[in-house]
This record gives structure tokens, sequence and C-alpha cells, in this order.
């Protein structure tokens, strides 16, 4: 069965850029455009994994990191955090939070893909 | 890729005009948290995603503004005027660099490179330079074998980790084994589920270098116990011997001794020779390409040209219904006269749907007169506001277009000429900064927009000196302030008595009002000395329909547009004819009239009842004579011709149901024609 992934961004082309990525991949993408936004497709969706910025608005990464964390099926889900390298004190934040990894920005499509397949099979 | 681009080119358009508006805020309340928080926020989305799409030269600068911003967020330095203009400077050069992302011209290799420096300077005054350090460590070494130990902590699943994955991503880095040790796995009643229990210790040989092995493990370094050692310069599992050694060690219970693990590496060596086995290396399976569309947006871009084609089609269906309307009218079928009203009741909503989604609020202009207003007052030395209401109001997008040279002058003329500096303004007992209200409104069909200064105002005798001078109106001449006031979008008229940079060479107001007459709006201007100058703008909502009323004089079918319409009434013919002065009583108040069967010189009989339409002109009101009045008709406008484009009474044709032609009056310029007070005294 194809994994579904939640990606979450406020930007339209990181949005269209990574689901472009991982629906050619062979992934079912949902998109949210900021964390409030996302929340909506966590119950009636099976999401095998959470791809998310930082800085949105409405709900920001980590609130939303920790609104996930507190859902039972989403206790184990591994969560990424689309990050730049000037945020590293964030980086431990959405860690407590629950976060499982990051990909720093600017990356390659080919490197999301690789790190996306190291959270889910 | 090339999709992408285009989509991030428009979305930065998008983000680049919010930090302007952002950074305009800011220039007025420069302890705006808010906004602080936005222009970050922005330069970070930029910066992310400039780099991401090739835009590196973009993503080079976002990266040391987004550092000074973050300064300024987090309090450790002040948001200063030159932080701000440079800020400003590079929204500008952001705007070159999204059609010249790879500095090919000097001019922006020139911009950027100053901006740069500009910018690293301020951030070296903080003495701290971040620098992009894209870590490229390629260690290259090939068949290099390590010992792994990865004791992961028991709450490792908590933050969605699989071990088992990250083992699985270590032997695709090269030949491994891995052994599980399950010591620690308690009794079952004890044994909590969410836990991890298990330790592994691994035995890795590959090319990639010990970056890649921690990279695996990137995620978890600080939720696991992880030693990596290198234990042999060549690939250890591909000696028959070791390998027999490592089973034996998987068997254990314990985990491996360092003591014995250098013990067996040392008789590995001296004594077997090196035997190749069979790589076990898992393959990954193959995915499907398919793909699924679960987007949900709010909204969608659509190229400009496409909505235009809309638009046309939707004029057309609108005449195509007229036709059926009257068809439906002439073949007394009810079910055709059905079918006929549902089609105009859909095609109106239709019209009506396909015109708001053309309205794009006042405010995509404005940013660029806050912008203005901002660099025009530093350049002239005057402390000036730009105050803004109603910029929600909404307009079709060719008018928006065509209203922003004509506002943008106007606004020219107010900083320039209309607000005194700071010390005139003190010794008239004004505050010392000026101040400009820009203000919207809907009024029926129509939009006001109004600009009011509260500088020094137009005095209406200057204008009538310098009106003399040019030869405009005649010295003896008698006009009234308003009508004064007029004669400043006269072309050729020009009340600054040097040009200045700011207000533009020889492009008066009356290229003002020309504009704004092309879209069918008038343009007003009011003004008190040392108190301010109003000038007032109204435009129609859409350019290419309009309701109208249909009537007829003689054979020649008109329509008068609807919004002007007040009243309509029924007269004999004598009460039309016998009148003194062109006045007729009309709900017990006298009403001018233009007569329009003389007007237009018709020859024929009148009809012995005739129709009187009373139209709001200015602030009176006014009545048109016509033969028969038809009913209300939704136009599509079409131009005249060109044999007609000099004439102003008529400003468009519109196709009937039968395939006639009615033509549109434009009725102010009517009125003022044939009502002979407009402007007596001029010369023409």
């Amino acid at each position: 069965m194809k994994k579904t992934i939640l990606v979450v961004d406020d930007s339209d082309s990181i949005r269209s850029l990574v689901s472009f990525t991982l629906e050619t991949a062979g992934y079912t993408v949902l998109t949210g455009i900021d964390g409030q936004d996302a929340l909506q497709y966590l119950e009636d969706n099976e999401i095998s994994m959470i791809i998310t910025d930082l800085h949105m608005p409405n709900l920001d990464g980590i609130g939303f990191i920790r609104q996930v964390r507190t859902r039972t099926n989403y206790q184990f889900t591994p969560i990424l955090l689309l990050t730049t390298e000037s945020q590293a004190e964030k980086k431990e934040e959405a860690k407590q939070a629950g976060a499982t990894g990051w990909i720093v920005k600017p990356f390659q499509q080919d490197k999301l893909l690789a790190t996306v397949q190291k959270l889910i099979r | 890729m090339d999709q992408f681009t285009k989509i991030f080119a428009e979305e930065a358009h998008d983000l680049i005009a919010n930090l302007e508006k952002a950074l305009l805020t800011l220039n007025q309340q420069p302890d705006n948290q808010q906004s602080v928080e936005q222009v970050f926020r922005i330069m970070h989305t930029l910066k992310g995603n400039s780099s991401m799409f090739g835009f590196e030269a973009m993503g080079q600068l976002t990266h040391h503004l987004e550092t000074l911003y973050e300064f300024v967020r987090s309090g450790q330095s002040a948001l200063t005027p030159a932080l701000l203009t440079i800020t400003l400077s590079s929204v500008d050069h952001f705007r070159n660099l999204l059609n010249d992302p790879a500095l090919q011209h000097a001019t922006t290799l020139d911009q950027h490179t100053q901006l740069l420096g500009q910018v690293e300077s301020l951030i070296r005054e903080k003495g701290q330079i971040k620098t992009t350090a894209i870590d490229d460590l390629n260690n290259k070494t090939d068949g290099v074998t390590y010992y792994i130990k990865f004791r992961p902590a028991a709450d490792i699943f908590s933050n969605g980790t699989n071990p088992l994955y990250l083992l699985d991503e270590l032997c695709h880095l090269g030949n491994c084994r891995a052994i599980p040790r399950m010591a620690r796995v308690p009794d079952l009643e004890s044994l909590e589920p969410a836990s991890c229990y298990t330790n592994w210790e691994v035995f890795l040989a590959t090319d990639k270098g010990e970056e890649a092995i921690r990279d695996v493990f990137i995620f978890v370094e600080d939720r696991c116990e992880l030693i990596i050692q290198k234990i042999a310069d060549t690939d250890l599992l591909l000696m028959s011997a070791f390998i027999e050694q490592v089973k034996e060690w998987g068997t254990a219970e314990d985990e491996i001794a360092p003591e014995a693990l250098q013990s067996a590496i040392v008789s590995v060596f001296h004594s077997s020779s090196a035997q190749v086995s069979g790589n076990v290396k898992n393959n990954n399976e193959a995915r499907g390409a398919g793909k699924t569309k679960e987007n949900t947006t709010s909204s969608i871009r659509v190229a400009a040209d496409k909505l235009d084609t809309l638009l046309n089609l939707v004029s057309e269906l609108v005449t195509s219904q007229a036709r059926l309307s009257l068809f439906a009218e002439e073949h007394s079928s009810p079910e055709l006269a059905a079918i006929a009203e549902n089609v105009e009741k859909i095609s109106r909503q239709l019209r009506d749907n396909t015109f708001s989604i053309c309205l794009l609020p006042l405010e995509t202009i404005i940013v660029r007169f806050q912008r203005l207003v901002r660099d025009l007052s530093v350049e002239l030395g005057k402390e000036i506001v730009l105050i803004t209401e109603g910029t929600e109001t909404e307009l079709d997008k060719t008018v928006i277009e065509s209203l922003a040279d004509p506002l943008l002058h106007i606004l020219r003329n107010s900083l320039d000429h209309g607000i005194e500096d700071a010390n005139t303004r003190l010794q008239k007992g004004k505050p010392r900064q000026g101040k400009i209200l820009l203000k919207a409104f809907y009024s029926g069909a129509h939009v006001h927009i109004q600009i009011e200064d509260d500088g020094a105002g137009i005095n209406p005798a200057k204008i009538r000196e310098k009106a003399i001078s040019k030869g405009l109106i005649h010295p003896e001449a008698n006009l009234s302030d308003k009508e004064l006031f007029d004669l400043i979008f006269l072309p050729g008229f020009s009340t600054a008595a040097k040009l200045t940079d700011v207000s533009g060479r020889g492009v008066g107001m009356d290229v003002v009002r020309r504009k704004i007459s092309d879209l069918r709006g008038e343009v007003e201007l009011q003004s008190r000395v040392d108190k301010g100058t109003a000038i007032t703008i109204k435009v129609p909502l859409t350019l290419s329909i309009l309701d109208g009323l249909l009537v007829r004089i003689d054979h020649t079918r008109y329509v008068i547009p609807l919004s002007v319409v007040d009243k309509c009434f029924e007269v004999t013919h004598h009460q039309l004819s016998n009148t003194f002065n062109n006045l007729i009583v009309l709900d017990g108040e006298q009403v001018p009239f233009c007569y329009l069967r003389n007007e237009f010189n018709l020859t024929s009989e009148a009809p012995p009842i005739e129709q009187v339409v009373v139209i709001r002109y200015e602030d009176k009101r006014v009545g048109l004579s016509v033969d028969v009045i038809e009913g209300e008709y939704q136009a599509v406008l079409k131009p005249l011709g060109k044999l007609y484009r000099q004439q102003e009474l008529i400003s468009g044709a519109t196709i009937l149901g039968d395939g006639s032609i009615a033509l549109v009056m434009d009725t102010n310029k009517l009125i003022k024609q044939y009502s002979g007070s407009a402007n007596p005294s001029l010369i023409s």
C-alpha cells in the first residue's frame, strides 16, 4: 500500500516541490498550509510520516509537533523538520517536542527522498 | 524543475511585496515587534526557497539580512534607519534578481556587491558573522572496516525513530554484519512495549568514511550510545575467517570484549588469505510511480490572460442571452420563455461572479505609494506620512492598473507642492508632520478615491492669474472657485513655479484627467488655502459591462448607464416644447432638461407623449428627453470605430439582441455640452 505523507509548509513553492518529489517516488501526499490547517488531516488519514516547516503563521512547526504527539495514533510517527542551518537551537527545541529528524534547506530532491526512506519503509 | 521555478518566482513576488509592506510599517512604527517578526520570517522563507530554486545570489543576501533581523528580533540591536534603507534597497534588488538570478547584467551585479558589502559591514559591526558553510566532506577512503556499537535509549521510539531502519541504512553503506544483543530485554510482565531494549553490534566495511556513519545516526545522536571504531584499513568482511569469527560472536550472550576484538583481527590477518565472499545486499524494491493528488488549496493562481478570455466569453454570452430573450419574447412559447429566463438568471450570476474574480483590492497598488511617500519625503527633506483608508475596496484589475499612474502623479504633487516643509508648517501653526490621507469607498457602481493633504492648498486667485496669462480664460471672465479649480485639469496648465524632479516635467493634471476619463471616471479638486487640497477620483467598478436603461429617440436606440438614472417621467410633447429656459416641473421641483431631439438635430415629428429620464449630474438633477423607454439592459460595451473616437458624447456601443446597435451615452459630457453652462467663458 502506498504510504501517506503529510507536508506542512506555508510556502507554496516548497509544498509543490516536496509533494512532487514524494509523489514521483510513489507516496501519497497531503499538504497543509500551516500547522493549524494540517491538524485537520490527522483524524481521517493514516499518515505514515509528517514533514513540516518551522516558521509558519497560526501554528508553527514546534507547536504543531507538540499537538501531533498528543494524539495516540501519532506517538511513533516520524516527523521531519524543514530547517535552515541557522536554527540550531530551534532544532533542539523541536526534538524535545518530538521531532524525529530534520532536513536542512536548501536540499536536493534525492536527499529528501533518502531522508524520508531513512524513516519509513 | 522549471515549473517550480515559476511558482517560486510568483511566490517570491508576493513575499517581496509583503516584505515591503512590513518594512514600511516599521518605517512608521520602528518598535512594531509583529512587523519585525514578519520581516524575519519572510527573509527566512526567501532565503530557504531561493537557494533551493537556483537563486543563489538572493539566498546569499537574504541570509545576511536574516541574521541582522535576528539581532533586531532578539533585541540585540535596534532597528536603525540605515538598516531599513538597505533592506528597502534590497527589496528592489530582489525584484531584479528574480529576472536576473545569475547576476548577468553589470548593474545587477554592482548593486548586489554593493548591498552585500553594506549588509556585511552592518553584521561585522555586531561582531558576528555567520558563514554559510556547506559541509562537503568527501573523505574518500576505500574499504575501511568499522566496529559500531549502537545502544539506543529506551525511549527512542517516542520521537518516531525505528532503529531497524537505521541498521538497514548502515547496510546500504557497504558490507555489513549486525549482531543484536538482547540481554537487557526483561520478563514479559515488566516489559514496556513502547521501549527499546535491544543493542546492536555492527561490523561495517565501507568507503564512505566515518562521517557517513555518523550521518546515519544524526537524528538520534542524543538518544543513544554510539561507539564507532575503525578496526582495519581493509574490508575484513571479505575474509571468510573473519566472518566465521563474527558468527561465533553472534551466538555468544555477551558483547564482544575490546581485547577479543583486537586479537581476533590480528589472527585473521595472519592466518587467512583473502577470500571473496558474496555480497549481501538488500535490494531496494522498486517503487511504483503512481500519483494521487489530494491538494486542498484555498486559492489558485490563474494567468491574467485566461481571466481576460473568460471575461470576453462572458460578455459574448450576455449578448447571446439577450438575443435568446428577445427570440423567446417573439415566439410565445411558455417553455422557451422559461428556458430563456433561466439562461438570463444564470448568465447574470456568471457575469457577477466572473467580475468579482477580476476585482483586486486597491491595496495592491497602495504599497507602491507608501514607498514613494517615504522615499520622496526623505529626498525633499519633509516629514510626511501617508494614511490609507478603505484599501480593501476592490476594483477591476485593468482599472487598478490604469489608476496607478494618475494616483502617483497626484501624490507627487501633494508631496512636492502641497505639503510645506516642517518650519513653514510650524509657523502656520500646523503639526510638523504633513499628512496625506488616501481614502477609497464604494458609491453605487463607482469607487471614489480621495487624496487629501493638509498642505498649503491652492489659491484660486493664482489660478486665475495664471489662466489669464496663458490665455486660457478671458481676463473679465467671472468664474466660481469650482470652475477655477477645474482649469487645473486643462492641457498646458501647470501651477508649479518651477519643475522639480519630483513632480515630473510637463506632464500635468490634464493627463490625470484624460487617463481617468478613459476609464469613464471623473476627477474633481477642492482646495482651501493653508488648509489643504482634496482630489476626488470617481471610477466605475468595471469597464466592459454596464447596467443601462435602453431608450429610443427617433429610430436610434441609446443606453443610459443605470447608475446615473434617478427617475423616469412621462410627459406630453407640449410640456416640453412650451417651457421657459428649459425647465420642467417634476414632482413639484423645477428640473432643467435637455431636449435631445433638438440637440441631435432630428427633424422628424416628435411623438405626442415623450419620456424624461432624470439624471444625477454632479450634485444636480437634469432631465433628458427621449421618445420611448424600452427597459433595462445589460450592455456589453464595445468601442466605437476609429472615425467616431473624437466625439465625446457617446462612450461606446453595444449590440442588442436583435443584432442592431445601441449607443451608450456619456451623460456627463452630454449635459455639460448641451446645458451650455459649463465653463461658459472658456475661449475654445
